[in-house]
């Protein structure tokens, strides 16, 4: 065996010992039976970055505790719709599913998840150190019902901010990052198509991109979430927003903007071939990586604001178990070990995991460290954000027939930044559909 | 027929070229490096990497999934579908046609109509995500393919020889084994062939009624549009794997095809 | 379909449905026949009828997972098509479908017949050719939309690439909402125009050799060949091999899916995708199962046209 494989032996066993300290219950016997041996477990999440760096983790957790783990990572259309109706059946091919943020209403509202509180205050299956309140308010109530249960546990916070991939284009064209709209549109003018490069790019899921500037400029998806659901899209204020977002789209986007999705914006802004985008974090700070073209001359900021205030979006994924599943505590024994404090410390070192939701590691000196990008300390936006999104203006994501009103928001921004409707129409049209989407689902307004 | 003039072979080298371009592409974009993907040179150095990198995951299970599927959704209709066809062949009876016109029929309907009833009926009995649901779904299309081909094949097939048969104390089923089925053989080698290969490029009951243990190739290549960067390379990788049986296999029955696109409706 | 004599029949003399006294052996005869008929019968009424039947009933519920109880609730059971015939959103896709229809049937039949006509003529490449050409129509949908999603995206795309060279930059046209269906279209009839090419190219085969050579000698330019001579011979395949096109175009679905989503805003949705997102996104299975039952009709409708023609077809033969 040479010095390599020792090495990696070490590793591995080290890193099986670690997995293993984490586990609530028994720790496993020294050639002896584990825990989950026989067991097997089916995962799966959408394919954010966090979820491909579980991937690389699952063998630890497998040889820890003999389970073994079938993880499945589609894209996040298909993820949401599989899971959606697979959630429906009250199936039981999966054991842990992500509750995706913009279905969480829906999913937690039709109670098709496993309440959480009885396996963390549990102390035969939860170790007391684990700690259940380290994880940000801001993310857990997202992931509640309205009994305040909890139905998942967040890997994620994303904020929405936005980032520059060419801010070397900015500086000679006399510019900064924008602070409000009015400031970003004249920006975005004055650096568009400069070296060739289009000025702004968000990604084509609207009813997440598009909504901060629906509310920046006053206007909301409902009128009183969650109480009062009726939907105020097409509002004098509302229409305002969309006609701005969709003009910035249609003058300064690259070629066939509007179907851009969250990996192809990732991929044309790592590569320089956009400038501006309004986005979620954890796409942005992409442009930082290594292989990244733009990691020299990237640049962020704070979420811009509008003329009636700054409404970043905030998104919360988190880890839960389906009603359906048959391995209820094999199931909570993984959300357990993955969301453990250790092991998160180590994808953010090891990984350079930056959008964690729990506090105690958020401030820690590592993780700091990893919100450095390029220079610039993203930690202020980030929790900035988190706190102002703490606030309410978000309460509209987790209302339960939201992902049919996000289509309609959709098929809007599209139909104007097209050309096909006046942003009056469009928007008029994204609301009468969405008043029929509500009446179908049930709803009483 | 006059030897065709040099314009006319041009011309059809010309649309050959359109024809079979936009395939070629994708396969040449399969053994591209990573960075190349974007680049227009029509040399580059090939690897073999994108190959080696759907070798992960669920595509491998996948492929293996599609050919279990197509070759008993095969043997089922060619099972159930042949004696029918050669029924309807040889026996005279009053509303033949419109019996003939609703196999027909059933082929006709989208799968939407179907995806739905057998998507609630596949969750009660727990046949979701399981080979032999999508073997039972694939009957939809392949048994009215298989009737109708055969049948065409066994109306090929000159009575006198059966009826012979017949004359001389044979039962229907004996004629059926001894003379008509291998006089149909070729027909029946081409129908078992099309109905693998419509099986095999089935996408939408794959994507509704599969989730992991029995999804299929087709739908394995989506899963591969991913986040991070569209990974071109193996979609295009995926893509070439999942059409190389369904060519080769092609080529075979290329004069049956439009006979069995059309369920033996119309004969070439 | 003829059923079965039954007992008491079987003690009669002679059976009343036919002409002359049948034999016992043609008896015995029909009861193996419908034997053989009957296991593929019985399947496929289940698989088909069953699950017409059951799409029907849905249809008239509002059955949503999200509130379990909405499966038996018949208490307004048109209300689904009432809603149809209100929804903006669906007579839009029916608006789409035809436009989607039109424009592939038409294309794919005038291409199909154009290059019939060229590889008419007869010789080894062309027979080669031929076995080329059935390459489109046999490689599994998925990929062929993955093929077309490659030369529509501009960063990847050969065609943008050239045209960009060539000076002649053409926007995204997937992106477009005056191009994204023709853009569809097109995919669509490179898929498919074989299909048809091969069914003329047939027909044309079985044009007898005598008119032609004597319109021919009688100095028949090409056109008035083509006009009066071929035209009328393989006009009843161009009219089943467009109904078949027809039939087969509303079942569009995985170009759309990867190419275009339905979009932009609604612009590709055709009603085949339209069920899908209502049924499978949302879990609307009660109004999905309503636009699932009118598409059912239409294309019943349709299939027995066809079936008609075919009949025609055959008696002519």
């Amino acid at each position: 065996m040479n010095a390599r494989m020792r090495r990696r032996r070490f590793l591995q066993a080290g890193a099986a010992a670690a997995g293993s300290l984490v586990l609530p219950g028994k720790a496993p016997a020294q050639g002896g039976a584990k825990p989950l041996s026989g067991t097997t477990l089916n995962i799966a999440c959408w394919s954010a970055p966090y979820a491909k760096i579980v991937a690389d983790y699952i063998p630890e957790f497998e040889s820890a505790t003999g389970a073994k783990v079938n993880y499945d990572t589609p894209s996040f259309p298909i993820y949401n719709q599989r899971t959606d109706i697979e959630l429906s059946t009250r199936g039981s091919a999966y054991d842990v599913l992500n509750v995706t943020f913009i279905y969480s209403g829906r999913w937690i509202g039709a109670g098709w998840f496993t309440p959480l509180d009885d396996f963390f205050n549990d102390p035969k299956k939860t170790p007391a150190d684990w700690d259940a309140t380290d994880f940000l308010p801001g993310a857990t109530n997202a992931l509640k019902d309205k009994a305040g249960r909890l139905y998942g546990i967040p890997w994620t916070v994303d904020i929405y901010m936005a980032g520059a991939s060419r801010y070397d284009l900015f500086e000679k064209a006399g510019k900064s990052m924008p602070a409000n709209f009015d400031v970003l549109r004249d920006t975005m003018k004055a650096v568009h198509k400069q070296d060739g490069v289009p000025a702004f790019l968000p990604e084509n899921h609207y009813g997440w991109s598009f909504i901060p500037f629906l509310q920046g400029f006053g206007g909301n998806v409902f009128r009183d979430p969650p109480d009062d659901l009726t939907p105020v899209l097409d509002t004098a204020d509302a229409i305002a927003g969309a006609e701005y977002f969709s003009n910035l789209l249609r003058e300064f986007g690259p070629d066939g903007a509007i179907s851009y999705t969250y990996d192809q914006v990732v991929a044309t802004l790592k590569a320089g071939r956009a400038n501006y985008s309004p986005n979620g974090q954890i796409f942005l700070l992409q442009m930082g990586a290594e292989d990244s073209k733009v990691n020299k001359t990237c640049a962020f900021s704070i979420c811009p604001e509008g003329p009636k205030g700054r409404f970043p979006g905030v998104a919360t994924h988190g880890w839960g178990i389906p009603v359906g599943s048959k391995n209820k505590d094999a199931a909570w024994q993984f959300i357990a070990w993955a969301m453990s404090k250790p092991v998160i410390r180590k994808m953010v070192v090891e990984r350079g995991y930056s959008s964690i939701a729990r506090r105690s590691l958020i401030e820690s000196p590592e993780f700091q460290g990893k919100l450095l990008v390029n220079g610039q300390d993203i930690s202020k936006i980030y929790l900035d954000t988190i706190a102002m999104g703490a606030s309410g203006y978000m309460k509209y994501r987790t209302v339960h027939v939201y992902p049919q009103v996000d289509k309609q928001i959709d098929i809007a921004i599209q139909n104007i930044a097209s050309g096909q409707l006046s942003a009056k129409d469009a928007m008029q049209q994204a609301q009468q559909n969405s008043l029929n989407e509500l009446k179908r689902a049930g709803v009483k307004l | 027929m006059n030897r065709p003039s040099a314009l006319i072979n041009l011309s059809a080298a010309a649309i050959l070229l359109v024809v079979l371009f936009p395939a070629l592409w994708m396969l040449q974009l399969s053994f591209r490096q990573g960075g190349d993907i974007f680049d227009m040179r029509l040399v580059f150095v090939p690897t073999l990497d994108n190959y080696r990198a759907l070798w992960t995951g669920l595509f491998p299970g996948s492929l293996g999934n599609s050919v279990i599927v197509s070759l008993g959704a095969t043997a089922l209709s060619l099972l159930l579908g042949v004696p029918a066809a050669y029924a309807l062949s040889r026996w005279r009876f009053r509303r033949r046609r419109a019996l003939a016109l609703w196999i027909l029929a059933t082929r006709m309907a989208p799968p939407v109509a179907y995806t739905i009833p057998f998507f609630l009926a596949y969750r009660f009995v727990g046949l979701l995500d399981t080979l032999l649901g999508m073997v039972i779904i694939y009957l939809t299309f392949n048994l009215a393919l298989v009737v109708f081909m055969m049948r065409n094949f066994f109306d090929g097939v000159p009575r006198a020889l059966e009826e012979a048969a017949w004359i001389d104390g044979a039962g229907v089923w004996s004629g059926f084994r001894r003379i008509a089925l291998p006089l149909a053989a070729p027909g029946l080698a081409a129908t078992g062939v099309l109905c693998f290969i419509l099986s095999w490029n089935d996408f939408f009951y794959a994507l509704i009624l599969t989730r992991t243990k029995a999804m299929t190739a087709p739908v394995a290549i989506v899963n591969f549009m991913q986040y991070e960067g569209w990974e071109w390379g193996k979609i295009a990788a995926g893509g070439t794997l999942v059409m190389l049986p369904v060519v080769a296999f092609s080529v075979f029955v290329r004069r049956y095809l439009v006979r069995g696109l059309t369920a033996g409706g119309v004969k070439e | 379909m003829t059923t079965e004599p039954s007992s008491l029949e079987r003690l009669l003399p002679a059976p009343r449905r036919a002409p002359a006294a049948l034999p016992h052996w043609r008896r015995e005869q029909a009861r193996a026949f419908a034997t053989g008929l009957a296991p593929a019968l019985f399947v496929l009424a289940v698989i088909t009828l069953g699950p017409t039947v059951y799409l029907l009933v849905t249809s008239l519920t509002p059955l949503d997972p999200v509130h379990p109880h909405s499966a038996l609730d018949f208490s307004d059971p048109v209300g689904n098509y009432r809603t149809l015939l209100g929804d903006g959103r669906f007579l839009n896709s029916v608006w789409v479908q035809t436009k989607l229809s039109v424009a592939t049937v038409g294309l794919q039949l005038a291409i199909g017949l154009g290059v019939a006509l060229l590889l008419n003529a007869g010789s080894r490449f062309l027979e080669t050719a031929r076995t080329a050409f059935i390459l489109p129509m046999v490689l599994p949908p998925i990929v062929v939309a993955v093929i077309w999603k490659v030369i529509f995206t501009p960063d990847v795309s050969p065609l943008h690439r050239s045209l960009d060279a060539l000076g002649l930059p053409v926007r995204s046209l997937i992106a477009d909402p005056d191009l994204a269906l023709w853009a569809i279209a097109v995919a669509d009839t490179w898929e498919w125009f074989p299909f048809t090419m091969l069914m003329v190219l047939a027909a044309l085969q079985m044009v007898p050799d005598e008119p032609i050579d004597a319109a021919r000698i009688d100095g028949a330019g090409r056109i008035a060949l083509f006009r009066y001579i071929l035209y009328p011979y393989i006009r009843p395949t161009l009219v089943v091999a467009g109904l078949f096109r027809l039939i087969d175009s509303i079942k569009a679905f995985p170009l759309i899916y990867v190419l275009t989503n339905g979009g932009p805003g609604t612009v590709t949705e055709v009603t085949n995708y339209y069920a899908f997102v209502e049924s499978f996104n949302f879990s609307y299975w009660g109004y999905g199962s309503a636009i699932a039952t009118v598409m059912v009709a239409g294309v019943l409708m349709l299939s027995w046209l066809v079936g008609r023609l075919d009949a025609e077809q055959q008696r002519d033969e």
